[in-house]
């Protein structure tokens, strides 16, 4: 691990003052889970550590007056699982299943939401399911604070659309009436591996069926990336099993285009998506009918 | 350099330390205790798991100063078997460190329930994951007064042993749980 000044800030602005300060150098810091692997590799050498636990405001969960969730970028992935369905309603409460069914125990101790936002891995759960549900990410910087879609705020391995002097304050979740139901599939070999692809369904229910359908695949793609095609094809009378397994069809398509006959690690993503977006459709779909 | 203060199984150390610290190398190098293990040092294997404040954490994925004023127990805090803290790893004898295992096992008390476990169930043979699997497994339980064989292995699934192939791990888990629970009497000889 190379060198580096600890700093805690009690503020984001004090945090963003201090990111800015010591720029280029300087990184947040918030469980460490992703960043400390780094470091101890070498891939990451920050000159300045800049500490997001003491923070004020940056943990907890509180459901806005309109409705939506807003999870603090701080808030530890146990601390969403200890959540019971007053706080986490409806679909909210996919995102403590997410959280509870990730990693082990200790790395869900310490590891963030923002951390696992702001990583920018394809592999990693809450990305996909953001995305997937439409949420929105609150950011504050010295240019100010904005807010931006889940979708396309990540961008590739390691990447994501955060300025150095920025800092994910909230993943907001939109209020519950925006979706009648969630589902979220991954696959992994091992129950401690990362997942090899992961695939949300979020649908809202219309007077015969579905009215909207939003499918987002990850880890087959750099990012998360939504298949706007697939998701089309749910929208009318509730899904029957062969419905269920064409949208699946046309939704590895529209990931990894001619994948069914690619190389094998292309092959074999391709047909996780089938396999993942047709266990997540029927699901969501199974949620509607009973609903 | 940073000032960082711990409790560690019940004891105050303050020292002044690198920044890199991890949370392992202070327990083990600064404050002595050597029970958590490096086995990757990468999160991968939890040897290295303590308790950060009640909360099971791999020491070896966090910095020392992340936790300053922090409670750190780890396996040592299970038993109150050892006598005196190691002050030199090589020079010093195994006796004044430890009580004689006949005599802890004279009074069941001194082990946690798990620790008797691991030792009646043939839990451990080298014992390298072993304070890792203890401490995990001692969260688990405290949380899951009744666990299920399929719950408990998927909370050591960050836990890697190259030797038990796990199954004897299990059954010491389901065995602690019963004594825990109360259902159990605590076996008078092992
Ligand atoms: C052994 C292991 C297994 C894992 N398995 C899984 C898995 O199965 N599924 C899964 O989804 N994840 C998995 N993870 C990843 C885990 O989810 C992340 O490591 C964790 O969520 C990162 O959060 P953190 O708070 O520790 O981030 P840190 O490591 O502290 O930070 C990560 C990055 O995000 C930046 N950052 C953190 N917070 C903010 C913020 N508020 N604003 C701006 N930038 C910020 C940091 O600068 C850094 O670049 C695993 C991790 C480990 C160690
Ligand atoms: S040494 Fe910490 S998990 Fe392996
Ligand atoms: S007993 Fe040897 S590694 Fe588990």
């Amino acid at each position: 691990m190379r060198a580096f000044t600890w700093l805690e800030p009690g503020t984001t602005t004090d945090a963003v003052a201090l990111l800015r300060e010591h720029a280029p150098g300087a990184r947040l810091i918030a469980g460490g889970q992703s960043l400390l692997l780094a470091m101890k590799d070498r891939t990451a050498g920050p000159t300045h550590l800049v500490s997001l636990a003491g923070v004020e405001g940056l943990a907890g969960v509180r459901t806005a007056d309109d409705g939506s969730l807003v999870v603090g970028a701080a808030t530890t992935y146990t601390a969403l699982t200890r959540l019971d369905a007053t706080a986490l309603g409806g679909w909210h409460g996919v995102l403590g299943a997410v959280a509870g069914d990730l990693a082990d125990r200790p790395v869900r101790n310490r590891g963030t939401v923002g951390g696992s936002l702001c990583t920018g891995d394809p592999r990693y759960d809450v990305p996909v399911l953001a995305a997937g549900v439409d949420a929105t990410l609150r950011i504050t910087g010295a240019g100010g604070d904005r807010e931006v879609p889940a979708t396309g705020f990540a961008q590739g391995p390691g990447l994501v659309a955060l300025r150095p002097d920025e800092v994910l304050t909230a993943l907001v979740l939109p209020p519950r009436p925006r979706w009648d139901a969630v589902a979220f599939e991954k696959f992994r070999h091992r129950v401690f591996d990362a997942a090899i692809v992961s695939v949300t369904c979020a649908l809202r229910a219309g007077a015969d069926g579905v009215a909207e359908a939003r499918l987002t695949v990850g880890g087959a793609t750099p990012a998360p990336t939504p298949v706007p095609g697939a998701a089309a094809r749910l929208v009318g009378p509730l899904p029957d099993p062969d419905a269920v397994a064409a949208a699946a069809d046309a939704a590895a398509e529209e990931v990894l285009p001619g994948g069914a006959t690619a190389g094998e690690a292309v092959r074999y993503r391709h047909e996780l998506v089938r396999t993942l977006v047709r266990r997540a459709v029927t699901r969501a779909a199974a949620d509607l009918r009973r609903s | 350099m940073q000032q960082v203060t711990l409790t560690v199984n019940g004891r105050e150390v303050t020292a002044e330390i690198d920044e890199r610290t991890l949370l392992l190398e202070f327990v083990r190098e600064v404050a002595g205790f050597t029970g958590a293990h490096n086995g990757c040092l990468e999160a991968r294997c939890g040897c290295c798991a303590i308790e950060v404040d009640g909360e099971i954490t791999k020491s070896c994925n966090v910095l020392a100063v992340q936790v300053d004023g922090a409670e750190v127990t780890t396996v040592e805090g299970l038993a109150p078997q050892r006598l005196a803290p190691v002050e030199h790893v090589t020079t010093q004898s195994l006796a004044g460190m430890y009580a004689p295992l006949e005599a802890v096992r004279t009074r069941a008390e001194d082990l946690h329930p798990l620790q008797e476990a691991f030792h009646r169930c043939h839990a451990l043979q080298c014992g390298f994951c072993t304070p890792g699997m203890l401490m995990v497994l001692k969260g688990h339980l405290e949380e899951n007064p009744e666990p299920t064989r399929d719950g408990v292995r998927h909370a050591i699934a960050g836990n890697l042993c190259r030797c038990t192939g796990y199954q004897h791990i299990v059954d010491a888990a389901m065995e602690a749980a019963e004594v825990m629970r109360g259902d159990a009497p605590v076996p008078a000889d092992g």
